[in-house]
């Protein structure tokens, strides 16, 4: 075992959240300048920088570097971050590179396998890194969930797998938001079926410290999800808070305090997921635009709602839009491309491909010129007089010739003034353009499906601005609340977490830090909202510490604790034990009536597991009880659960199944073992080994029948060179274990280590069993 | 999950078939008339599916006119050589087409028609053919499974076929209808009498609980009968059902939809049918296709079938949803497991540079890589017409336009190619062939519309619209109609030489995802939200009905 420093150790006690793996203590680093988030300095898209190129000619970039993706580039003291991927089918990995912002040598990189994610067609590298100005710290956020967090050297500080630990949502787009740093947080978005009165799929954020990981706060937009979203929140003020502001996966625009998570309004916008960012104006306007490919959409301009908050429920106040809406104009609509706000102008390039320049201040479309047939993903940038606009293929290049189509972007630059966009360069790019620009230091960057370009001038440009001030933030008033850190845990029985506590004002700053923990009393809190009124099995010792109980049973539940003024704050908790996991659901009181099923009766799935409320019952099934697939939610035709944490390895997962059926219709159930997803298919009568499939799928024939329980047994075997094979057998109950496995599939880049699972996809109606739950390490 | 998703979803081009006489013209050379009748029965006029129209004397020019201010309405003071425009919903896929004096199109419930069924449905209009005025609509409640089964608001894609006085379509939810064309108007024909119920299938109520039944009444679609292709076949549609029914005398040929789920990768339902033939009559399932396509689908099913006699055979003409185009005989056989419609021949539509470079196989779905088959294929003296393409979420891509000898059996991949373009795009139009010329017009997702010699393959022109297209051409009267995704309805000549002559180009004003068809001297065309009929208002005045 590796030895600990002391201050690894200290963060390790601290018992986190949903635990970070952490890493590496924070070190001391410089403040960073330089395009740290993918909108540039200003949120916006713009930059004051003076002296950028014209125009650039793809035959002679200043460099490249062969790093494909869809993502923007960030750059930080003479280093450049950009998200990409690397490699072909089950070996491919998608992941951070730096580089030398002048040269182009690559500094480092990190990259990570894909894993039980629904991405498709290279659909990697869609989110951005961000650098944080205090730290230079840089953090990344996956397509399969992975976020991290690493110095500017690329040592690793601490990282969650946001699938395995808050049941983030992945989606055949792909579509990843970046993550956002304010103070001290950083913040990241996603829609997440999680645990408790987060179990729901809610289109959610997360806040973490940015130094240690530890999870601050949670919140969500209120609605449920139509899809996924590809917006990014923007920071802003509103009435003396620090809120942030985002389109979501409920077409909604939605706003929450950022130092707390409070809900504070949304306004419902459209009948589908709203990917495109929100630009604010002002400070007391908001522009957003939706719509899909297929459907027109709208640019929409609104005030601010001057909303209250209301609690318990930390739910939004819901404003109507025609409550708020200044202007709306039908004629731009986009499904997914990213407008900027420069002065009173709105520049983006809408759904059919027209550059538009819009008036903030009444809607009006001054002009508009057609540069494609399509931008996707993107967004444009403005500095120096100038746009600096990405389109999805060039119109220039198709059609010259045979197999051309497809496999080349275009990369424009427009001077905009009110009367129109002058193009003053218009070059093909080698591969397709879903990514956003940056442009930093005399030098434009641009990342294609081919590769990262770099193009403009060397050495540093005199033209540079000086760096943004830091916003000074309000002195706090009164304390009115507590904030808990971290504000969830998950423990093993007997084990202890402690807890940072503050106090903060009526607009979330900081009032005191460390609290003595002491000096709050603690109890077990039940939301007023809540459907499981359940408890986790622990209790605050006398220095404020929480200790899981010895009771190998899992549990989940809420503490409130009141301070010696009377304050109070919050935290989660659930009780999971490790190895061995054994469920074979015979102890649920099964006598909750169902709501859509008449006579039908269950229990709520366990709950401190992530993913099943709600696609989950236990029921009776004959003379046992049984985990059950349900099938009245048929959004969640296809459900997953997590019953750990993602550090475990090197285990064996044995689990009863059974599928309903009647003629050609039959339901696949499986089994989760370390990142590899185990899976009877009925209608295809197959065992199946995969993890995102497009990368890693493997089957063999299985015969097996409906209505009839069977045993599914994996194990995964990883050798030192980081080799691994994944084995499963499956048999008919109640008949001898085969000697053999059914099915041995090697892969390459093995998983090492990842979170035992569940899982069921109920397409036809067909209800699939899961019984005698046994996780056991080999 | 379009994604989106993928979310994708494209298919318009499905295709519908037809009636008339049904077993087609004896001789290898079809009249490639769309019906005696001057009606456009079905998805590309006749069973062959050529994208055209012997009428004549059509305008070659339009003004669509504007909207009434605060409406959705056209005013017909503003607009020229329109006979009437029609508001439809917010998405409009499905193709019209008119017989016996009622014309039938899909669309989506944005605008609802009844009170009583409001939010997300696909619906299927049936208007009068002189004013548009509505005879009866069918309504077509969403899957609960969502996207993935049924994207949200999209409408109905199938093209209906019509046949005296019953007609044949494919709803959203995966089923074969067989509609009364009276509608309720003339009373509930049965079988299927469960009409009240079959309007809020997975229609919940305020209180979150199953929806009430809602009683036709006169307006309402009357439904013959029903054939679930997921309960009975366990088909797993990807995004959209869409397929335009086939008729062969009393056999109606179907596909399924089947494809993959969210992933892109897995098929809930490999086993499953693409192909199906069912008795028009009584909806009983009477044969499945040979080829067992659904373990190799790229994405999803989504061809409409055409025919044509061959050899003294009737054969069955199928894009399959893995790149192959099949002929199958279209009398089922039975066999020890099943009754199935055997493969005549197949044709693998991806050159091998499309599936592998430098050793490496090409990923679908990469630019420059496989497409499947979602036009329709063209039966036309005796050869089959045929391009690839993939769904418009995709993108663009390399695509690939054939020639096919429908006469030969086996593996035709080598041995049936007539000729081969490979300077056209992924396309999901079906073709145009002016018996006049034998000049084929097609639009492909690029924006390119393409004028190539039938017989030889060699190209004219091509002309850039400038805008995906999902459509197809229509030619008629030496012009050819053709809509974009930027709405524009554009008319070019229909004639070859070194480049397209661009006889007039208007705007709908929304996105064109249909094909303009022809019916008694007027040109229909639907955008998302409007349905359109064109005529030369000028002769129409002389010869007033």
């Amino acid at each position: 075992m590796k030895l600990l420093t002391p201050a690894l150790l200290a963060l390790l006690c601290a018992c986190s959240p949903t635990q970070p793996t952490v890493i590496a203590a924070p070190a001391a680093a410089a403040p960073a300048k330089g395009w740290l988030a993918w909108r540039g300095p200003n949120q916006n898209g713009t930059s004051a920088e003076k002296g950028l190129p014209s125009a650039i000619d793809p035959k002679k970039p200043l460099w490249t570097a062969e790093f494909p993706g869809q993502s923007a580039p960030v750059i930080a003291n003479g280093k450049l971050y950009i998200m990409g991927y690397l490699g072909e089918g089950a070996e491919l990995q998608e992941g951070v590179r730096c580089f030398d912002a002048e040269t182009g040598k690559m500094l480092w990189e990190k990259r990570y396998t894909d894993f039980l994610s629904d991405t498709i067609y290279l659909r990697y590298a869609t989110s951005s890194p961000a650098v944080d100005p205090e730290t230079g710290n840089v953090y990344t956020l996956g397509t399969q969930g992975m976020l991290k967090a690493f110095t500017a050297d690329g040592k690793e500080l601490w990282g969650y797998s946001m699938m395995e630990q808050f049941g983030r949502l992945t989606f055949p787009n792909s579509r990843t938001a970046t993550p956002l740093i304010d103070g001290d947080l950083v913040i990241v978005r996603g829609v997440t079926s999680n645990w408790g009165n987060q179990g729901a799929a809610g289109d959610r954020l997360y806040a973490f410290d940015k130094k240690t990981g530890e999870l601050v706060w949670a919140c969500w937009s209120g609605e449920r999800p139509r899809d996924n979203s590809f917006s990014h929140p923007v920071l802003t003020w509103f009435k003396g808070k620090r809120v942030l502001i985002t389109a979501t996966g409920d077409g909604n625009v939605f706003c929450a305090n950022a130092r707390t998570g409070e809900a504070i309004w949304r306004v419902p916008l459209f009948k589908a997921g709203i990917n495109s960012t929100a630009v604010v104006h002002n400070n007391d306007k908001v522009i957003a635009i939706f719509g899909t490919p297929y459907e027109p959409g709208q640019m929409v301009c609104m005030k601010i709602p001057q909303v209250e908050p209301t609690h318990p429920t930390n739910a939004p106040v819901v404003v109507e839009r025609q409550a708020v809406e200044l202007w709306h104009t039908p004629e731009i609509s986009t499904s997914t491309s990213h407008p900027i706000l420069v002065g009173d102008r709105v520049y983006v390039v809408a759904e059919k491909g027209d550059l538009c320049c819009v008036d903030v201040n009444n809607g009006k479309i001054l002009w508009r010129v057609k540069l494609g047939i399509e931008q996707r993903n993107a967004g444009l940038v403005h500095a120096d007089g100038k746009l600096y606009v990405p389109m999805l293929d060039d119109p220039a290049s198709k059609g010259t010739g045979e197999g051309d189509a497809g496999t080349t972007g275009a990369f424009y630059i427009i001077e905009p003034s009110d009367k129109e966009g002058k193009i003053l360069s218009h070059v093909p790019l080698e591969g397709r353009c879903f990514g956003t620009p940056a442009v930093y230091n005399g030098k434009v960057y641009m990342q294609t499906t081919k590769k990262l370009y770099c193009f403009g001038k060397a050495g540093n440009n005199p033209g540079l601005p000086p760096e943004p001030v830091a916003e000074k933030w309000p002195a706090p008033g009164k304390a009115t609340q507590l904030q808990v850190i971290p504000s969830e845990v998950l423990l093993k029985p007997n084990q202890t977490a402690s807890f940072r506590i503050r106090s903060l004002d009526a607009n979330g700053f900081v009032v005191q830090e460390n609290i003595d923990p002491k000096s709050l009393k603690w109890v077990g809190y039940i939301p007023p909202t809540a459907r499981v009124r359940a408890s986790m099995k622990g209790a605050f010792n006398a220095n404020g510490q929480l200790v899981a109980g010895a009771d190998v049973v899992p549990s989940a539940g809420a503490f409130e604790g009141t301070g010696a003024d009377g304050l109070k704050g919050y935290i989660r908790g659930r009780v999971l034990p490790g190895l061995p996991i054994k469920e074979d659901f015979e102890k649920f009181d099964i006598s909750v009536v169902h709501e859509t099923e008449e006579g039908v009766k269950f229990a709520y799935p366990p709950l401190p597991w992530i993913g099943p409320r709600f696609k989950f019952e236990v029921r009776e099934a004959g003379d046992t009880k049984a985990l059950v697939k349900a099938i009245d939610n048929k959004f969640f035709q296809r459900a997953t659960v997590f019953m750990g944490e993602p550090s475990l390895k090197n285990y064996t997962v044995q689990t009863d199944v059974m599928s309903e059926g009647k003629a050609r219709k039959m339901s696949e159930v499986g089994q989760i073992n370390q990142r590899y997803l185990i899976v009877l298919r009925g209608n295809a009568q197959e065992i199946e080994v995969n993890s995102n499939q497009e990368r890693l799928k493997v089957a063999v024939p299985f015969k097996w029948k409906p209505n009839e329980w069977y045993v599914l047994k994996s194990r995964v075997d990883v050798k030192p060179d980081g080799t691994g094979v994944v084995r499963a057998k499956a048999w008919k109950r109640g008949e001898p274990e085969p000697a053999e496995w059914t099915i041995e599939v090697p892969h390459k880049i093995a998983h090492q280590n990842g979170c035992p699972g569940l899982y069921g996809f109920a397409p036809q109606e067909m209800r699939v069993f899961i019984d005698n739950v046994s996780v056991t390490a080999n | 999950m379009k994604h989106i998703p993928l979310l994708t979803a494209a298919l318009v081009v499905g295709g519908l078939l037809s009636t008339t006489g049904c077993t087609q013209a004896q001789t290898p050379a079809p009249k490639a008339v769309a019906s005696d009748s001057g009606d456009w029965s079905q998805w590309g006029g006749s069973q062959y599916r050529n994208m055209y129209s012997p009428a004549k004397g059509l305008p070659d020019r339009f003004e669509p006119g504007k909207l009434l201010k605060g409406t959705e309405n056209f005013d017909p003071a503003t607009q020229k050589n329109v006979k009437f425009t029609v508001k439809l919903g917010s998405q409009s896929y499905g193709n019209p087409t008119i017989a016996n004096g009622r014309i039938y199109v899909g669309t989506n419930n944005d605008v609802p028609r009844d009170k009583r069924h409001l939010g997300d449905r696909s619906i299927l209009l049936c208007l009068d053919e002189k004013t548009g005025a509505l005879n009866w609509q069918l309504v077509v409640s969403k899957l609960k499974s969502g996207k993935v089964n049924d994207w949200e608001s999209l409408g109905l894609f199938s093209s209906a076929v019509i046949e005296g006085n019953r007609l044949y379509v494919v709803t959203t939810r995966c089923e074969i209808l067989c509609l009364d064309v009276e509608g309720m108007a003339n009373g509930n024909d049965g079988p299927y009498k469960d009409e009240a119920k079959y309007v809020v299938q997975d229609v919940l109520g305020a209180d979150g609980k199953q929806a009430p039944p809602i009683p036709p009444g006169p307006k309402d679609a009357d439904i013959i009968w029903r054939y679930d292709m997921m309960d009975e076949l366990g088909v797993f549609p990807h995004n959209a059902s869409n397929c335009s029914i086939l008729i062969i005398g009393d056999v109606l040929y179907v596909s399924t939809s089947n494809g993959q789920d969210w992933t892109h990768v897995n098929v809930p339902s490999p086993l499953s049918p693409s192909l199906i033939a069912v008795n028009k009559k009584t909806g009983e399932l009477l044969g499945e296709d040979d080829a067992k396509i659904g373990s190799r689908l790229f994405h999803g099913q989504w061809s409409s079938p055409s025919t044509g006699k061959v050899n003294g055979k009737d054969l069955v003409f199928f894009g399959g949803g893995e790149g192959f185009c099949y002929a199958f005989d279209a009398t089922p056989k039975k066999e020890a497991d099943g009754s199935f419609l055997k493969t005549v021949w197949k044709y693998d539509a991806n050159p091998p540079e499309y599936k592998a470079k430098d050793g490496k196989p090409i990923k679908y779905p990469a630019a420059e890589g496989p497409s499947e088959i979602i036009a329709t294929p063209v039966f036309w003296k005796n050869r089959i017409y045929v391009a690839t393409g993939q769904d418009p979420e995709h993108g663009e891509g390399v695509g690939h336009l054939v020639c096919l000898d429908a006469t030969k059996t086996g593996d035709i991949t080598k041995t049936g190619v007539i000729w081969e373009f490979k300077g056209i795009n992924r396309s999901i139009s079906t073709v145009s062939i002016d018996p006049a010329t034998g000049l084929l017009f097609i639009g492909d997702f690029s924006g390119f519309v393409y004028c190539l010699d039938s017989e030889t393959g060699k190209l004219h022109w091509k002309h850039d619209m400038k805008a995906h297209m999902w459509g197809s051409t229509m030619v008629a009267d030496g012009k050819v109609y053709v809509g974009d995704e930027d709405g524009d309805l554009v008319v070019l000549a229909a004639k070859g030489g070194p480049k397209a002559e661009v006889l007039s180009e208007c705007n709908l004003g929304a996105p064109v995802y249909s094909t303009p068809v022809i019916a008694n001297g007027v040109i229909y065309i639907a955008s998302n939200s409007h349905l359109f009929g064109l005529h030369d208002s000028v002769k129409a005045k002389a010869v007033k009905p």
